[in-house]
């Protein structure tokens, strides 16, 4: 009992670490909203494993904001779960509450629930999900095509939708890229770093100024797994892909000639450190929700270098992750399901405001469209740089392919054993051979070889 | 006995109500311990797991999950040899030095020649790193120790080190440190069962040696010890079985995955590795059934080398 207790106090205290809490101030939900039925389920719940989604629903759709876990529509309560995605905690919990939904009272039936690209497929292509077609989500004329192919089963039957698109960019600090390449113009500084050569070149300039390429290793990370020629898992063996190889070997390499600060998790305190305005790296990886939602220490208004940043698309087209809503088969309140899923892809009041206010990426190809033509807007973070002119052009090239229900702890565990060898602890062949042995632990329906 | 004669034969037995009122505890016992560790046996013997939303078997394997735990896995070892002597070793390094520390602050404290004063005061002291969660006293440390936590801050501040010392990267630190957890946390609980043990041995046993002109050193190992064997032998067994779940500290520590080299990976998060996302509640049985044998075996040793002439 007491280790129970003592896991769940420390997964609360991981995710009060990881989610910080933008206090979101109750705004006027838009005025075109229809009321729930009052037929349906007093009590929507949501699953989460951050709050990300979650002050956006409290800002854009809900009434009223109740407490941190607890908002108002209508007379409908909509409440939040939430347990931290690391270790596969999240899959874990959300998991046992889907095996259960047929037998939970109405008011304690998962209606929402939020999965990320690395593990979608499981839900989406288990019964456990429900066709959101039925429920009223038809038009999907606006969103990213690759948003909608992911949100849906073998069949091509959608079960959810995305409230964002997550092209995914190089975010370099300007001061660092004018001293390095005498620049910060984001066309420049693309032309720098346009392949991964000229990334090593770039790298190397910078260490002789006395900066890092990157803040770790692992940073670079989701570009190589992202740009992979075939997926995780096989004919149910374990695969490693060429590309994962690549991310190895150039790791290796910035160890061996310090072009990285560190070679620790990309969400740990090093890491993170670097965004400080004292931090020295020059390139962070990362979409539209990474620089707004988890680089609080570069937004510090002490310690932070707000402004200092800007993007550009980097040696490889890459998305990384995206949150999508999924319609729980069982849902007590599907209008009002439907009715969100509606509000995040086609309300363009708050798919505008997504962009304006939340500096989002959103899934509203007209309302990006329309951003990324205008003149006068931009991103204060970004130096003013209009990011959702970039982001459209690099959305152009997302392609959802050799993703598998596997991906996440493939992924973690990947990075966290070969970190060993980066760090001196053991040889290739053993880190090698403790992930292999990791997934097998985990995995039992996977063969590893 | 009196009463039972004089009341003849229309005598009432009370035998009935001792066992009326040991039911409560067997009933719980048979629900909570026994018919769980029934269960875990019995799935020991199937083939039983999650795949995403799926659930594959329970189907009978017989012996099988035993011959995998005991297959070598990638990195040319028997994982569960490996990690049972991890167990062991971070049990010993965290052990020793409590036993010691322990059985010292317990001579202080009782002794009445020392007569220390504010004595509930230094046992409340001791005793307190016991009431911090374990997992809340790893985060701590994890943050403490990290590259850019205090630590290493204070250690390049004052010339200490020129650059970030990876602790939670390196098997030496990274073991040190569980170790010094469990200390911290377990030595002032120790400190306090010994102190009880000793306390409950005759006075007057002391002061005879005392006038006898026996020495410190002869007191404790011809007096003391012998007869605090049994709550010695009781601490050191809870402390050994204790240790073999050890669990919390280097699960948070090295957040699950047992860093360096799974050089701190204990038996207890390689079954918890089992139960993640696959539930694999067959392989996982297996790996409990062993624990249980281990534990029972290593009780029974410790028990019979330490006091020969118990039975």
């Amino acid at each position: 009992m007491k280790k129970l207790l003592s896991i769940l106090l420390a997964m609360l205290m991981v995710f009060s670490l990881v989610g910080c809490s933008n206090s979101s101030e109750p705004a006027p939900a838009p005025a075109d909203e229809t009321p729930a039925e009052t037929e349906e389920g007093k009590v929507l719940n949501i699953w989460t494993w951050n709050v990300e989604f979650w002050d956006f629903l409290g800002k854009y759709y809900a009434d009223e904001i109740v407490d941190e876990y607890t908002y108002k529509k209508g007379d409908v309560t909509i409440k939040r779960t939430t347990y931290p995605s690391d270790g596969g905690a999240y899959q874990d919990a959300l998991d046992a509450a889907l095996l259960n939904q047929a037998n939970a009272p109405a008011d304690e039936k998962v209606d929402l629930f939020l999965a990320e690209a690395d593990y979608i497929l499981k839900y989406t292509n288990s019964d456990a999900t429900m066709d959101v077609k039925s429920i009223g989500v038809t038009d999907f004329s606006n969103t990213y095509k690759y948003t909608v192919e992911a949100a849906s089963d073998a069949n091509g039957v959608v079960k959810g939708v995305s409230f964002q698109c997550c092209p995914a960019a190089v975010i370099y600090r300007r001061s660092i890229a004018k001293d390095v390449l005498g620049t910060d113009d984001p066309a420049e500084v693309q032309a720098a770093l346009d392949s991964w050569d000229k990334f090593n070149d770039v790298a190397a300039q910078a260490k002789a100024k006395g900066y890092y390429m990157i803040p770790t290793t692992n940073a670079t990370y989701r570009v190589f797994s992202n740009n992979t020629t075939s997926p995780w898992v096989v004919d149910g063996k374990l695969n490693i892909d060429a590309a994962i190889e690549g991310w190895m070997d150039q790791s290796a390499d910035y160890v061996a000639n310090g072009y990285t600060a560190y070679t620790s998790n990309i969400w740990g305190e090093e890491a993170t450190s670097e965004m400080f305005a004292t931090g020295k790296s020059m390139c962070f990886f990362g979409p539209a929700w990474y620089f707004n939602f988890s680089m609080g220490n570069a937004q510090d208004p002490d310690k932070g270098c707000f402004g200092d940043w800007a993007i550009c698309q980097g040696p490889q087209a890459w998305f990384w992750g995206g949150t999508w809503i999924l319609a729980a088969t069982g849902t007590d309140n599907p209008t009002m399901v439907a009715d969100i899923m509606n509000t995040f892809i086609n309300n363009e009041e708050v798919c505008s405001k997504l962009v304006s206010e939340d500096a989002q990426f959103s899934n509203n190809q007209a309302v990006n469209a329309k951003f990324a033509a205008d003149e006068s807007y931009g991103n204060a973070f970004l130096g003013g740089q209009n990011d959702t002119a970039v982001f459209v052009e690099l959305a152009k090239n997302i392609k959802f392919q050799n993703i598998t229900s596997y991906d996440q702890l493939c992924n973690e565990g990947l990075q966290t054993y070969f970190q060993e060898f980066l760090d001196g602890n053991v040889d290739k062949e053993t880190a090698i051979a403790n992930f292999k042995d990791y997934i097998r632990t985990t995995y039992p329906s996977v063969t590893v070889e | 006995m009196a009463k039972r004669k004089s009341s003849g034969n229309r005598s009432i037995s009370y035998a009935k109500w001792g066992y009326i009122f040991i039911i409560p505890f067997f009933v719980v016992y048979a629900i909570f311990t026994l018919y769980p560790q029934i269960l875990t046996i019995y799935n020991s013997f199937f083939e039983y797991y999650r795949d995403g939303l799926t659930i594959v078997g329970p189907r009978f394997v017989g012996l099988d999950n035993y011959k995998t735990l005991f297959a070598t896995n990638h990195a040319g070892y028997v994982p569960i040899f490996k990690f049972l002597g991890n167990t062991i070793w971070l049990w010993v390094l965290g052990a020793l030095p409590q036993f010691v520390v322990a059985m010292m602050l317990a001579l202080f404290f009782t002794s009445t020649r020392l007569n220390i004063k504010g004595q509930q005061f230094f046992k409340t002291v001791i005793y307190m790193p016991n009431l911090i969660m374990a997992s809340a006293f790893a985060m701590l440390f994890f943050s403490l120790f990290s590259q850019v936590g205090p630590i290493n801050q204070f250690l390049i501040s004052s010339g200490i080190a020129s650059k970030p010392i990876n602790f939670l990267g390196m098997q030496v630190s990274v073991q040190t440190l569980i170790a010094l957890m469990n200390f911290l946390m377990w030595f002032g609980n120790t400190t306090i069962l010994l102190m009880a043990g000793i306390q409950g041995i005759d006075e007057a046993l002391f002061e005879s040696a005392r006038l006898d002109g026996s020495t410190s050193t002869q007191v404790f190992f011809n007096i003391t010890m012998p007869l605090l064997m049994p709550i010695f032998i009781y601490v050191f067994i809870t402390s050994m079985i204790g240790g073999i779940q050890m669990f919390d500290v280097p699960q948070v520590l090295t957040n699950g995955y047992g860093i360096p080299d799974n050089t701190s990976t204990t038996l207890i998060m390689y079954l918890n590795n089992f139960l993640g996302i696959s539930k694999n509640y067959g392989m996982a049985g297996a790996v409990s059934v062993l624990l249980f044998i281990i534990t029972a075996l290593l009780s029974s040793i410790v028990f019979k080398s330490i006091n020969p002439n118990r039975k």
